[in-house]
C-alpha cells in the first residue's frame, strides 16, 4: 500500500521546499511477542524479544529522560516504537545510541516496531493537528493495536508522563501509567532513585536551597531563543564554538570560535550561564574594558577551589592553558584576549558524570526524600544536585549521575542517581571510575565477538606455510625484547650480517589482520575500542586474550605469523632496499629490555644473539643521531613505574622508570618501520592512508617556557625543531637534573601527536615534529592499538595481497575512524595518569615521605613544585587558604619569583627544596595528598 | 546517515531488494503515433514517439538500409524540488538523450525500416532518483504502442549500495547519499545487458551484488510492462518460425 | 503539422459556415473538458486538464522572495510556459520557443493584470509575509504534453485549476530581528493559505475562419484560421486581458460581438471548470 508523506522543509539559504516523501504499508511486520499466534511466520518468531505479560510501550519523552531506568535490567518487555526512535534521534543522538544498544542487546526484551510502515498503524496529519500530538496519536493507535492484536492475555500498558496523551488514551480504553506509579507498581524502591522528576519538584527545592533571600532570585540570566541565535551569528553578534572548560579551573572556560578565529575566555559560572564543557554555545563578547576582571568573578562563586597533587602533565592537552599569570590587578596588562558571556546554548554534552555526594546529615527518618549535592570527578563539572530515598547508602558510595535540566534559579544543575560503583576509597571502586570517567569500555568481550577467534589451541598450519604470500623466516634467529613481563609481544626483530658487509634487518610485527576480518564482530569491537588500555594493575585488552597473549603474540619457541619490514643496511645505517612481506618466524629469545642491555653490556658473551644485538645497537646508535641532527627533539616525561604487590594489588615501590640504551634500541627500529611502511601506503593510497602527525607548537605555546627559561638566564630558540632541540643541549645548569627539568618542561608545550587521514590534509600538514619526520604512521603494536590494524590493511593492500575494505572508499568514515582512534587514545592516556594519580595516594597513605622537589611555577599564595623521584606534581601553599593572595608574599614576575614583603625570604622557579608529603584527610573519606615545605 | 534501519526497513518502507510502485498507461498522448507514461514511485515520465515517418532532415540520415531513430529528453521546470529553469539542451540532456537513444536503438529493427525515421520524446515530469531507468521503460511502453518492431523489450532499473546493503531502485535521497549508483538496462528475453552506468567506487565482488540486484529489478519491470500491454510486437517470437522456412 | 488536402479544408470551412464542425460540435462548444488536480505532489499546487486530445499540466510553486521597490505591498508571479516535444515533433530542441513564448505572454496579460499589479486575478497582496521584505513569489509553469489546439484556454483553465489546488505553508516573522535586514522566518506545517481562485478569469478564444468564428478550435480548424482573439473574462463578467493572434484585421464591432459571444460562452465554461476543479479535488482526497 502506497501512502505519501508531504511536509515543508526550510532550507539553509531561508528558502521554504515541498518535499514530497512515499511511504510504503506493509503487513509483515511482527508484533515481537513470542506468545503471538497471529504473527507466525518463521521471520516473526526469530525477531520475537518480547515474553512477558504485561508489555510496554513507552512515548519519546520516557526514553528521552528515563533512559537510565529503561538500562536497568528491572524495566524489560519494551516495545520502541519506530515514530519514538525517529524523534528521540532527532532530539539526542546519545540517547538514541543507547536506546539502539538496548534494542539490538540480545539479553534484554526490547522490540522495535516499526508502526510508521504497519499498514495498521500508519497515522495521517489531521488538518491542524501539531507534530507533537500527531506522534501522540501515532503511539496511542500504536499501543490499540497491541492490545488488540494481542488479545486480553496480554496487559498492553503505555508509559507516558505527558498528562494530555495519558488523558486520552485512556479514553481510548488504552492502559496508560506514567513512568513513576508504573516504577512504584514494581516494588522496587531503589528503581525510584532512577527516575528523573519532572520539573516541577523545583518548587520543593526552595526549602532545601540556600534560604538567604539573595539566593532566591534569578542567578542567571535567561538563554536567548534559538531564532534569534541564528539570526545574531549570522550578524556577527554571538559567536559560535564548543565550550571548554579549563581542567584546572572550572571558573574559567574557552571558546574557540571561527568567527573571532581566536578563542574567547569565559570567566565565571555567571557568564558561562549554565553551559556544560562541550557544549556547543554561543557566546556574546563583553565591552573590551571588561576583559580584565578574571580574578574577581572567579572568585566571586564563594565555592572553595584549590589545586590538588595531580601527575606531572606530560604535554600540552594534558596542562592548564597559559593564562594571564598571577593576580592581574597590579600587573603589567599582558595582551588579552576577548572576553564573553554565554547568551545560549546551541548544543548540550550532558551525559552522566561519577564522583560522589557532599557530606551532609542525614535527614529525620530513613528511607524519605533527600535533597543532596553531588560533587563529580571530573572538576569541569559544576555540582549536582540531586533526590534520592537512599542517602545513608549513597553517602559514601562513589555514585554515577546524570544531568536532568537547570533552571534560572537555581545555582546547580538538577539531575538523578544512576547507579553505585562502590565505596569511595576502594581500590576497584576508583579504579573503576577511572575507566566510566574515561569512557572505557572494560566490559568482557561478547560471545559474537568471541566466535571470531580461530580455534584453540592454534598453531601455525601447513597452509599458512604453504600461502606464497608469506615468507618462511622460521629459520633465520628471531628475538624480541620487551618489558619485564609483557606478554602481548606484537614485534620481533633480527639482524643478519650479510657477504657484503651490509645487514639484513627486519622488523616483524604481529600478523593481527590475519584473525581479525574487516566487517567482522571482532574487528567492530577492537575499532570501537581503539586501544588497550593500561593501568598500574590491570590491562583492558583491544582483542580478546587468546589472540594477545597467545595466537599473535610472538612468543619464544613457537612459530607465529608476522608482517615482516626487511631492510638491507649498511653499516652507516643506511637503508639500500625495503621489502615489506608477511612472513613466518619462530622467535629465538623473548628478552626483557634488562636482560638484552646485560647481554650487551656483559663483554665475555660473544653468542650469536648477542652479537646480532651489538650490531644492531650500533646500528641504532647511527639511526638516532642521523634523527637528531634533522632536528628530532629528545623531550622528556616523568614516567613512573610502580612495583604491585601481587597479592593485594597495592602498590609496594614508586620510581622513576629507567630508560635503558635497550629501549632506545628498540624504539628506533620501530620508529624506522613505521616510517618506512608511511611512505609505502601513502605512494599506493595517496587519499586514503592513515597516518600520524605532530603538529608544530606555535609560539604562544611555548610562552611559559620562555618565560621560566628567561628567568634563569637561559635563551631558548623555539624557532624550529631543530633549533630547539640545539638549544635544549645548551641549556645545561649547575645540577645534572637540570636539563631534565627544562626538557619536561618543554614536553609540556607541545600538543599530542594525532592520526588523520592522508585525503583530509595537504602534505606539509603530514610533518611530525617530535620526530622530525614529514610521514609518520603506527604500524608495529597492531596487537593493542586499532590504528596499527588498520595500517596492516593498507600496507599489504599496497602490496597486492589483500583486498581493501569498502571503508577505505568512504573519506567521511575514514576521518571518524581516525577522530575515535585520537578520542580513544587520549582517553587511555587520561585512564593510565588517572590510575597511576590513584595509585600514588594509596601509596602514600601509608607512607609519609620527605623528599626534593623543584618549584616548576609561581601562584600569588605560593607555587607549584614538581616531585621528580615520583613524577607528581602539586601546590605548596605558604599563607593559609583564607588570605588568598594578600598578605605578606608578592610575585615578581619578571623573575619568576616570590618574595617575602620584608626581603627577608624568596622562592623562584626551577629553584629545588624539600617538602613533606602525606595524605590528609581533610573530610572523612575524601582522602588527598598534600605538600608542604620542610 | 541511516539508509536502511536494523529492523531492515529503508526510509520510505521499503526493504533493500523491493522496487517502488509501478505504474503505466499507453496511449496517453492522443496525437502521437505511440505514447506512455511511466511512474516509479514519485519519478513520472512521458515518452512520445513519432514514426516511422519520412526522415525530416535529410543530413541526418547517414544510413539509407536503416531507420533513424532520434530521441529528446527534456525535464519540466517543476519536476525537481528546487523550481530551476534550465535552458534546453543542457550537458545533462543531451546526455540522457544519448543514453536512451542507444539503448533504444539496439532493440528497434531498423533494418525493417529504411529511409524512415523514428522520433522518441521522454519528458521527465516529476524527478526522484531513476529517471534514466523510468524513461527507458517508458520509451520501450511507447514503442511498443507505435508497433515499431524490436527484437527485444528493453527494460531498465538501478540499485545501489548504501549502509553495507545493497538496495534496488534507489529514490532521490537514496541516489544523492554518495553511494554508488549503478543503472543497468536489459534486453530480458535475449538476457542481454544494453546498458551499464556506474558511478562512485565499489569492490568487484559487492559490484556483482549489486548488479544482479539491479538485472532481477529489469526482469521484473519487464513482467509488468508485458503485463500493461500484452501485445508487444517482438521479433524473437517470430524468428525461430522463420528459420523453418 | 497538419497536413490537409483542399478537400478537407472545404470541408472544414464549409461545416463552420453551417454551424456543424467536423467532429459535430457546434460554433460555440467546448470539447469535453477534464481536470485533475495534485498531479506533481512536489509542486505547491498542479493541475492536468484535458481538452479533446490538447494535454497540459500546470504547477505552481511559491518561494519566499522580496517584494520590488515599486510595490512593497504585493509579492510576484511570474508565468512560464514550455511546450514539450512529445505534443509535437517540430517543438524539438528550440523549436517550440516561439510558441511558449507567444503562450506565456497572452497568459500573463490575461491572468496578471497591469505592470502595477492591479487588476490581476490573483490577490497579489495576500502573498506578502512582511511588508517591504518578504513575499512569497508564485512561480507557475505550464506545460503541453498534447496539443491539439486552443493551448492557450486549456493553460488557463489549468493555471487556474492548479492555484484553486494550492496551499502554502503559513510562516511566522522571527521576532528581534532589527529592521533593516531580511527577517528570519519559520515555517508552521498546520496551516496552509489557499487561494481565493474564485476571482481568476477563465480565457475563451474565439477563432474566426472565414466568415464565422469558432470556440475552442482543433489544430486542423485552427490551420485554417485567419485571427484569433482570446479574451480573459472572470465570473463577473469583466474584462481582464485580450489578445489578438494571427495576421488579418477583424472589423471593430465584430470584436465588440466576439466580447459579448466570449462573454456568454465564458459563464458556460467558469461553471463547467469549478465544477471539474471541485470533482477533481474530491478525487484526489480520496485516493
Amino acid at each position: 500500500m502506497l501512502k505519501s508523506n508531504v511536509f515543508s522543509k526550510k532550507t539553509r539559504n531561508n528558502k521554504i521546499k515541498k518535499e514530497v516523501r512515499e511511504v510504503y504499508l506493509r503487513d509483515d511486520i511482527w508484533c515481537g511477542v513470542s506468545s503471538c499466534t497471529t504473527c507466525d511466520s518463521p521471520a516473526a518468531s526469530a525477531a520475537a524479544r518480547l515474553t512477558a505479560s504485561t508489555i510496554l510501550v513507552v512515548d519519546t519523552n520516557v526514553v528521552l529522560h528515563q533512559i537510565d531506568l529503561l538500562e536497568n535490567p528491572a524495566i524489560d518487555d519494551v516495545v520502541v516504537l519506530s515514530v519514538v526512535l525517529d524523534e528521540v534521534k532527532n532530539k539526542n543522538l546519545s540517547v538514541y545510541n543507547r536506546i539502539r544498544a538496548l534494542c539490538s542487546n540480545s539479553l534484554r526484551k526490547f522490540y522495535v516496531f516499526a508502526n510508521k510502515f504497519h499498514k495498521d498503524t500508519h497515522v495521517e496529519k489531521m488538518e491542524k493537528e501539531s507534530p507533537n500530538d500527531l506522534n501522540d496519536r501515532a503511539i496511542r493507535v500504536a499501543t490499540q493495536w497491541y492490545q488488540k492484536h494481542l488479545g486480553d492475555a496480554t496487559r498492553v500498558l503505555l508509559v507516558t508522563n505527558d498528562r494530555e496523551n495519558k488523558r486520552k488514551a485512556t479514553e481510548e480504553g488504552i492502559f496508560a501509567e506514567t513512568i513513576e506509579s508504573y516504577v512504584k507498581s514494581l516494588g522496587q524502591p531503589d528503581l525510584l532513585d532512577l527516575v528523573v522528576q519532572p520539573a516541577s519538584v523545583d518548587v520543593n527545592m526552595e526549602d532545601i536551597e540556600d534560604s538567604r533571600p539573595s539566593k532566591r532570585k534569578v542567578i542567571y540570566e535567561e538563554h536567548k531563543p534559538m531564532s534569534e541565535i541564528t539570526s545574531g551569528l549570522r550578524h556577527g553578534i554571538y559567536h559560535q564554538g564548543k565550550l571548554r572548560v579549563n581542567r584546572y579551573n572550572p571558573f574559567e572556560a574557552y571558546v574557540g570560535s571561527e568567527s573571532i578565529g581566536d578563542e574567547i575566555i569565559i570567566y565565571g559560572r555567571t557568564n558561562m550561564n549554565r553551559a556544560f564543557d562541550g557544549d556547543i554555545v554561543a557566546v556574546e563578547l563583553l565591552p573590551q574594558e571588561q576583559w580584565h576582571e578574571e580574578k574577581s568573578l572567579s572568585i566571586a562563586d564563594e565555592e572553595e577551589e584549590e589545586e590538588d597533587v595531580h601527575l606531572a602533565p606530560s604535554s600540552a592537552d594534558d596542562a592548564p592553558r597559559s593564562t594571564t599569570p598571577v593576580n592581574a590587578a597590579d600587573q603589567i596588562p599582558v595582551p588579552s584576549r576577548p572576553s564573553g558571556r554565554v547568551v545560549g546554548i546551541i548544543k548540550r554534552n550532558w551525559h552522566s558524570y561519577c564522583g560522589s555526594l557532599e557530606p551532609m546529615p542525614m535527614p529525620a527518618g530513613s528511607g524519605s526524600i533527600a535533597y543532596a549535592l553531588f560533587v563529580s570527578k571530573d572538576r569541569r563539572i559544576p555540582k549536582i544536585r540531586i533526590q534520592t530515598r537512599q542517602l545513608g547508602n549513597l553517602l559514601n558510595k562513589r555514585i554515577v549521575v546524570t544531568v536532568d535540566s537547570w533552571d534560572r534559579q537555581s545555582r546547580y544543575p538538577f539531575g538523578h542517581y544512576v547507579r553505585v560503583i562502590g565505596d569511595i576509597g576502594d581500590r576497584d571502586t576508583e579504579s573503576e571510575m577511572v575507566l566510566i570517567e574515561n569512557d572505557i569500555d572494560a566490559r568482557p568481550f561478547t560471545a559474537q565477538v568471541l566466535a571470531c577467534l580461530p580455534p584453540l589451541p592454534w598453531s601455525v598450519s601447513s597452509e599458512d606455510l604453504a600461502n606464497p604470500i608469506r615468507l618462511d623466516l622460521r629459520q633465520i634467529r628471531v628475538f624480541s625484547v620487551d618489558p619485564p613481563g609483557c606478554k602481548d609481544i606484537d614485534d620481533a626483530l633480527h639482524c643478519t650480517a650479510l657477504p657484503n658487509g651490509n645487514y639484513e634487518v627486519g622488523v616483524h610485527i604481529a600478523d593481527v589482520t590475519n584473525f581479525v576480518h574487516p566487517g567482522s564482530p571482532l574487528d567492530d569491537e577492537a575499532s570501537k575500542r581503539g586501544t588497550s588500555v593500561y593501568l598500574v594493575e590491570r590491562r583492558i585488552d583491544m582483542l580478546p586474550k587468546p589472540l594477545t597473549e597467545d595466537i599473535c603474540s610472538l612468543r619464544a619457541d613457537v612459530e607465529r605469523l608476522a608482517f615482516s619490514v626487511i631492510w638491507e643496511m649498511t653499516p652507516e645505517a643506511e637503508i639500500i632496499s625495503t621489502r615489506f612481506s608477511k612472513s613466518v618466524i619462530k622467535s629465538c629469545a623473548a628478552l626483557s629490555y634488562v636482560e638484552a642491555q646485560a647481554r650487551m653490556d656483559d663483554s665475555r658473551l660473544m653468542d650469536p644473539l648477542t652479537t646480532d644485538l651489538r650490531n644492531m645497537n650500533s646500528l641504532a646508535k647511527v639511526m638516532r643521531q642521523r634523527r637528531i641532527e634533522r632536528g628530532a627533539l629528545t623531550l622528556a616525561s616523568a614516567e613512573v613505574k610502580f612495583q604491585i604487590d601481587t597479592e593485594t594489588h597495592d602498590p609496594l615501590d614508586i620510581g622513576m622508570y629507567q630508560i635503558r640504551e635497550a629501549n632506545q634500541m628498540i624504539e628506533e627500529f620501530m620508529l624506522a618501520a613505521n616510517v618506512s611502511v608511511a611512505a609505502q601506503i601513502l605512494k599506493i593510497f595517496p587519499v586514503c592512508s592513515l597516518l600520524r602527525r605532530h603538529p608544530s607548537p606555535t609560539r604562544e605555546m611555548f610562552e611559559p617556557l620562555l618565560l621560566t627559561a628567561a628567568a634563569v638566564g637561559i635563551n631558548l630558540d623555539v624557532s624550529s625543531s631543530k633549533a630547539l632541540a640545539d638549544s635544549l643541549d645548551c641549556a645545561v645548569g649547575d645540577d645534572p637534573y637540570f636539563n631534565k627539568m627544562i626538557r619536561i618542561l618543554a614536553t609540556r608545550c607541545m600538543t599530542q601527536a594525532v592520526y588523520f587521514c592522508s585525503g583530509d590534509l595537504s602534505p606539509p600538514e603530514f610533518h611530525h615534529y617530535g620526530l622530525a619526520a614529514p610521514l609518520y604512521t603506527h604500524f608495529t603494536s597492531p596487537i593493542r592499538r586499532y590504528a596499527d590494524v588498520f595500517v596492516h590493511r593498507l600496507l599489504a593492500a599496497s602490496l597486492g595481497i589483500f583486498q581493501l575494505p569498502t571503508i577505505f572508499q568512504d573519506r567521511p568514515q575514514l576521518t571518524s575512524v581516525a577522530d575515535n582512534l585520537n578520542y580513544r587514545h587520549r582517553n587511555a592516556q587520561m585512564a593510565g595518569r588517572a590510575s597511576v594519580e590513584l595509585h600514588t595516594l594509596i601509596y602514600f597513605r601509608k607512607r609519609p615521605t620527605d623528599t626534593e622537589a623543584r618549584i616548576v611555577k609561581i601562584r600569588s599564595n605560593g607555587f607549584i613544585v614538581f616531585v621528580p623521584k615520583f613524577g607528581i606534581e602539586g601546590p605548596v601553599y605558604l599563607t593559609s587558604k583564607g588570605q588568598k593572595g594578600g598578605g605578606e608574599w608578592y610575585v615578581d614576575e619578571q623573575q619568576q619569583k616570590i618574595v617575602k614583603m620584608d626581603s627577608s625570604l624568596s622562592y623562584s622557579v626551577l629553584q629545588t627544596l624539600r617538602i613533606h608529603m602525606e595524605v590528609v584527610e581533610p573530610q572523612p573519606n575524601r582522602p588527598k595528598l598534600q605538600l608542604t615545605l620542610i | 546517515m541511516e539508509f536502511v534501519s536494523p529492523e531492515g526497513l529503508r526510509l520510505d518502507g521499503r526493504r533493500p531488494t523491493e522496487m517502488r510502485q509501478l505504474r503505466a498507461e499507453i496511449g496517453v498522448v492522443s496525437k502521437a503515433d505511440g505514447s506512455a507514461m511511466f511512474e516509479m514511485g514519485n519519478t513520472k515520465v512521458i515518452a512520445a514517439v513519432y514514426g516511422p515517418r519520412e526522415v525530416q532532415n535529410r543530413g541526418q540520415q547517414t544510413n539509407n538500409d536503416h531507420a533513424l531513430v532520434r530521441c529528446e529528453y527534456s525535464m519540466a521546470n517543476f519536476s525537481t524540488g528546487d523550481r530551476v529553469r534550465k535552458p534546453k539542451g543542457d550537458r545533462r540532456s543531451i546526455e540522457i538523450s544519448l543514453v536512451i537513444r542507444q539503448t533504444m536503438e539496439a532493440c528497434i529493427m531498423t533494418h525493417l525500416m529504411p529511409r524512415s525515421q523514428i522520433d522518441i520524446f521522454v519528458q521527465v515530469l516529476q524527478a526522484d532518483g531513476g529517471t534514466r531507468s523510468a524513461c527507458i521503460n517508458a520509451a520501450t511502453l511507447a514503442l511498443s504502442d507505435a508497433g515499431i518492431p524490436m527484437c527485444d523489450l528493453v527494460t531498465s532499473c538501478s540499485a545501489g549500495y548504501l549502509n553495507s546493503t545493497p538496495l534496488l531502485d534507489l529514490n532521490y535521497i537514496e541516489d544523492s547519499a554518495g553511494g554508488a549508483d549503478v543503472t543497468v538496462g536489459i534486453l530480458p528475453t535475449l538476457d542481454k545487458v544494453t546498458l551499464l552506468q556506474m558511478d562512485a567506487k565499489l569492490s568487484t565482488n559487492i559490484f556483482e551484488d549489486v548488479m544482479q540486484l539491479a538485472t532481477e529489478g529489469c526482469k521484473a519491470i519487464a513482467n509488468y510492462i508485458r503485463e500493461v500491454n500484452p501485445f508487444i510486437l517482438i521479433a524473437v517470437y517470430i524468428w525461430p518460425s522463420l528459420k523453418t522456412f | 503539422m497538419v497536413g490537409l488536402s483542399e478537400g478537407e479544408k472545404e470541408f472544414i470551412k464549409g461545416g463552420i459556415a453551417q454551424d456543424l464542425r467536423s467532429d459535430g460540435r457546434k460554433r460555440y462548444t467546448y470539447r469535453p473538458i477534464y481536470v485533475e488536480t495534485g498531479v506533481i505532489p512536489q509542486a505547491n499546487g498542479s493541475a492536468r486538464v484535458r481538452l479533446g486530445a490538447t494535454d497540459v499540466i500546470a504547477s505552481v510553486k511559491a518561494e519566499l522572495g522580496k517584494p520590488s521597490a515599486l510595490q512593497p505591498d504585493k509579492g510576484k508571479v511570474a508565468i512560464f510556459i514550455d511546450c514539450s516535444p512529445t505534443a509535437e515533433p517540430t517543438f524539438e530542441g528550440r523549436g517550440g520557443e516561439e510558441l511558449s513564448a507567444e503562450l506565456s505572454g497572452a497568459l500573463q496579460r490575461c491572468l496578471l493584470g497591469s505592470k502595477s499589479g492591479a487588476g490581476a486575478g490573483i490577490d497579489l497582496s495576500s502573498l506578502i509575509v512582511v511588508e517591504g521584505k518578504v513575499c512569497w513569489d508564485l512561480y507557475i509553469d505550464g506545460l503541453v504534453i498534447s496539443s491539439d489546439g486552443n493551448l492557450l484556454d486549456a493553460l488557463g483553465a489549468a493555471i487556474k485549476a492548479a492555484l484553486s489546488n494550492t496551499g502554502i505553508p503559513s510562516v511566522h516573522v522571527a521576532a528581534g530581528a532589527s529592521n533593516d535586514e531580511q527577517p528570519e522566518v519559520d515555517i508552521s506545517d498546520e496551516e496552509f493559505l489557499q487561494f481565493d481562485t474564485s476571482g481568476v478569469p477563465v480565457i475563451v478564444t474565439l477563432t474566426k475562419v472565414g466568415k464565422h468564428y469558432i470556440v475552442d478550435a482543433t489544430s486542423e480548424e485552427e490551420s485554417q484560421m485567419s485571427s484569433a482573439v482570446s479574451i480573459s473574462i472572470n465570473r463577473q463578467g469583466h474584462i481582464c486581458g485580450m489578445t489578438k493572434r494571427g495576421g488579418s484585421g477583424i472589423d471593430p464591432s465584430v470584436i465588440l460581438d466576439m466580447i459579448s459571444v466570449a462573454n456568454f460562452v465564458s459563464r458556460q465554461l467558469i461553471e463547467k471548470l469549478d465544477s471539474e476543479i471541485s470533482a477533481a479535488e474530491a478525487n484526489e482526497e480520496e485516493s
